[in-house]
């Protein structure tokens, strides 16, 4: 059974790449594009804020002579979909991405149209976003997506039984937490939640906490190839508190065979077995649905600790700034394509967003915070959001796709010890940047 | 097989020199296969295997992100795959995967489809049960063990003097028990059907006389089952070995290759490179290297087992 089937789809895979091959190969130079046919194409990732896209997509077509499609994709398998079709005839016009390194090969094959001519006859295009997550999609100082759908920081949840009865307040600095771990440790219960099985939960932290002991910049530069930015004091400095943190038991020892896609490392929180577990604020509505009774009475969030003495801003963010809508080059209606992209901050948009629980990252968001699906959370997050100085998108979205693995492998290895400090360094600074 | 039967009644019916010719002449016109009765799968075959081989073999010394022209770039892909320690690692434990495979389904399918070629009733009912986990895909059995073995919520729980504290996908032993426990799980039921119906093919004479001449079970399970089951035995260990080496959904959903790199075996690397990097170079070459080393494999258990002399097994003729 298995070798007949294997082999045969190992080869087919080579074929699919191959076909895929002559295909680009004889399509150079057409530019066909499918917007021929008097249409704009909509490609975005297929679930449940599908939703709303149809209902903006509706109203679009309702004015538009160029008529607008939603083609959804859906599953994880997005990005390898996208970029299978997006040099060949079916090719939307507008698409659905994470910004940053998720949309860099592209502009670098010279497939994405900048906006900035858009936004030169429309300012509000760029002025109506909230400017640290409006910043995530642009690349080489160009402007390649405007904001869709809502904003995902990350935020430490926890569970308040579990923290009220090892005496235990939520930390607002990172020696609180330290302390919060001994204390939570002594109640036999996993202080922190950790998914990593996963392994971008455990990415998390490394965000966090070189954001806030080198401030956003060192991020920076070493995405831009600098590699003595890895090897600097700050990165060693927060190295030595991660593992200061592991060491002293925050996650348990079998971590690594937690899942978060599975939905074990929230019932860990949601059973009382964890105290606090580090996630993007999709985490919210995860457990309103997972653990509805949890969710309504125990569940508590904060934002990260601060580091005493980090050069990072404490008001500082990371997480997925947004989700945005870039736009091919080869589109035969670019005005239509202009059109449709102002919806995305016109207040019905934001009102249909907010009422399935998206936070949309526009400055009008805030005059609609009451109608939210839960007003207190998305205030705590728009507020968040609004006041970070800077949003920084996750390292494995900022990287290119090609770095993705060898990151998470080697924050992985770092936690479980298999790499010590200059291992991860090193593993970091062989990261392909572009 | 066609040779055979189409001579047969020119062979049979042997009367005069003179008619014999020309009939066996325009038999073999009219039934011999010629080189048109392999077209349809020979066209297939080119056209599904071998050429998209051939554009792999190509692209694996190319640099391809799946965006724009690839560009030619030599040798490129294979000496950076060659200086790769993660691919000399996921050689390494595709190869331990494989023995591992071999090692535990082989006695256990054997001695289990040789308990199931039995007769009674109770044998066939159970047998049909434990057939079931062959009915389900690979993804669904990954899915269903990743979630048994969860260290908080699963059987590692419930069982802290076996797991310990339920680390079975944190550290690379475990992992890889984990691995092949769970395609021992799910692929001996399978070679346990091919000894099944090997064994239950062995002529019942031979035991017969075994038992006569006072031979007990045992002697006759050694002496008889399994030199009769020896041609089972290579076919079954091409199918675990090729099989080995091409394993995917169960490191993809169970591990992703980790902790780290410690069960990135070739294919999910294969896999990891060209759709999650976008190196379409170093996966071709990734696939092109698994390719070979499946053949060379194949043709080395073939030889060794002297599958290929194809010597009979029936009764008295060795």
């Amino acid at each position: 059974m298995k070798t007949r089937v294997r082999l045969p789809r190992l080869l087919a895979c080579g074929a699919t790449v191959a076909l895929a091959l002559s295909l680009t190969a004889c399509g150079n130079g057409d530019g066909g594009g499918s917007s021929g046919d008097g249409k704009i194409h909509v490609l975005v990732y297929g679930d449940a804020s599908n939703k709303v896209e149809k209902q903006i997509v509706d109203k679009f077509n309702k004015t538009s002579d160029v008529k607008a499609v939603l083609d959804t994709i859906p599953g994880a398998d997005y990005q390898q979909k996208l970029q299978t079709i997006i040099n060949t005839p079916q090719a939307p016009d507008v698409f659905f991405n994470w910004g940053g390194g998720s949309i860099q090969p592209f502009v670098k094959a010279d497939l994405l149209m900048p906006l900035d001519d858009f936004i030169e006859k429309d300012p509000g295009l760029k002025a109506n976003f909230l400017p640290s997550v409006f910043n995530s999609a642009v690349v080489d100082g160009k402007s390649y997506g405007v904001p869709m759908r809502g904003t995902q920081p990350i935020l430490l949840f926890h569970n308040k039984q579990v923290l009220d009865k090892a005496g235990v307040k939520p930390p607002k600095t990172w020696d609180e937490l330290l302390d919060a771990v001994k204390k939570l440790k002594d109640e036999g219960v996993t202080p922190i939640s950790l998914g990593g099985g996963d392994r971008w939960p455990t990415l998390m932290w490394f965000e966090y906490l070189y954001d806030r002991v080198a401030g956003p910049e060192l991020f920076e530069k070493a995405l831009k190839g600098d590699k003595d930015a890895w090897a600097s004091a700050d990165s060693k400095k927060a190295l030595s508190m991660l593992k200061e943190l592991v060491d002293a038991g925050a996650f348990g020892k079998n971590y690594d065979s937690v899942k978060y896609t599975n939905g074990s490392s929230p019932a860990l929180l949601a059973s009382g077995k964890a105290g606090f577990e580090l996630m993007g604020s999709w985490y919210y509505a995860q457990q309103q649905e997972d653990a509805k009774e949890f969710a309504e009475t125990d569940l508590g969030y904060t934002a990260f600790p601060t580091v005493q003495g980090g050069k990072g801003d404490p008001t500082n963010v990371v997480g997925n700034t947004n989700n945005f809508y870039s736009v091919l080059k080869k589109t035969k209606h670019p005005e239509a394509v202009a059109e449709f992209l102002k919806l995305m901050y016109s207040d019905e948009f934001v009102k249909a967003q907010m009422a399935i629980g998206n936070l949309p990252t526009t400055t009008s968001t805030r005059k609609f915070l009451d109608t939210a699906a839960d007003p207190e959370y998305s205030r705590f997050q728009y507020d968040l959001v609004a006041k970070a100085p800077s949003f920084q998108l996750s390292w494995d979205q900022a990287y290119p796709p090609s770095a993705i693995t060898p990151i998470q492998q080697a924050v992985q290895q770092f936690f479980n010890g298999q790499l010590d400090a200059d291992g991860f360094i090193k593993a970091m600074q062989a990261l392909p940047t572009e | 097989m066609t040779t055979q039967i189409t001579s047969a009644p020119v062979a049979v019916e042997p009367r005069k020199g003179a008619r014999r010719r020309p009939e066996a002449s325009s038999a073999a016109r009219v039934g011999r296969p010629g080189f048109l009765w392999a077209l349809p799968a020979t066209v297939f075959f080119a056209l599904f295997a071998i050429a998209p081989l051939i554009m792999v073999a190509v692209l694996s010394f190319m640099s391809w992100n799946g965006l724009g022209s690839p560009e030619f770039v030599g040798l490129d892909n294979w000496s950076r795959l060659a200086d790769d320690p993660v691919m000399l690692k996921s050689v390494w434990l595709t190869l331990l995967l494989t023995a591992l495979g071999v090692v535990i389904q082989t006695p256990l399918s054997i001695l289990l489809g040789v308990w199931a070629a039995g007769h009674q009733r109770n044998r066939a009912v159970l047998s049909v049960v434990y057939f079931i986990p062959l009915l389900l895909s690979a993804t669904a059995v990954s899915v269903l063990w990743r979630a048994l073995l969860d260290p908080n919520f699963g059987i590692p729980a419930r069982a802290t003097w076996l797991f310990g504290d339920g680390n079975l996908f944190g550290e690379q032993a475990t992992a890889i028990g984990v691995l092949a426990f769970v395609s021992t799980w799910q692929f001996t039921p399978f070679h346990t059907l091919i000894y099944q119906g090997a064994a239950r093919a062995i002529p019942q004479v031979l035991y017969q006389a075994a038992e006569i001449d006072g031979a007990g079970r045992y002697r006759q399970f050694f002496h008889i089952t399994l030199p009769q089951l020896r041609n089972s035995v290579v076919t079954s260990m091409i199918l675990m070995i090729v099989g080995g080496l091409t394993t995917f959904e169960t490191v993809l959903i169970l591990t992703q290759g980790g902790p780290g790199t410690d069960t990135t075996i070739s294919a999910y690397y294969m896999y990891q490179k060209a759709f999650k990097g976008f190196d379409f170079g170093a996966g071709a070459a990734i696939a092109l290297a698994l390719v070979i080393a499946a053949t060379i494999v194949s043709l080395i258990v073939v030889r060794v087992s002297g599958y290929d002399k194809m010597r009979s097994d029936m009764e008295g003729v060795s």
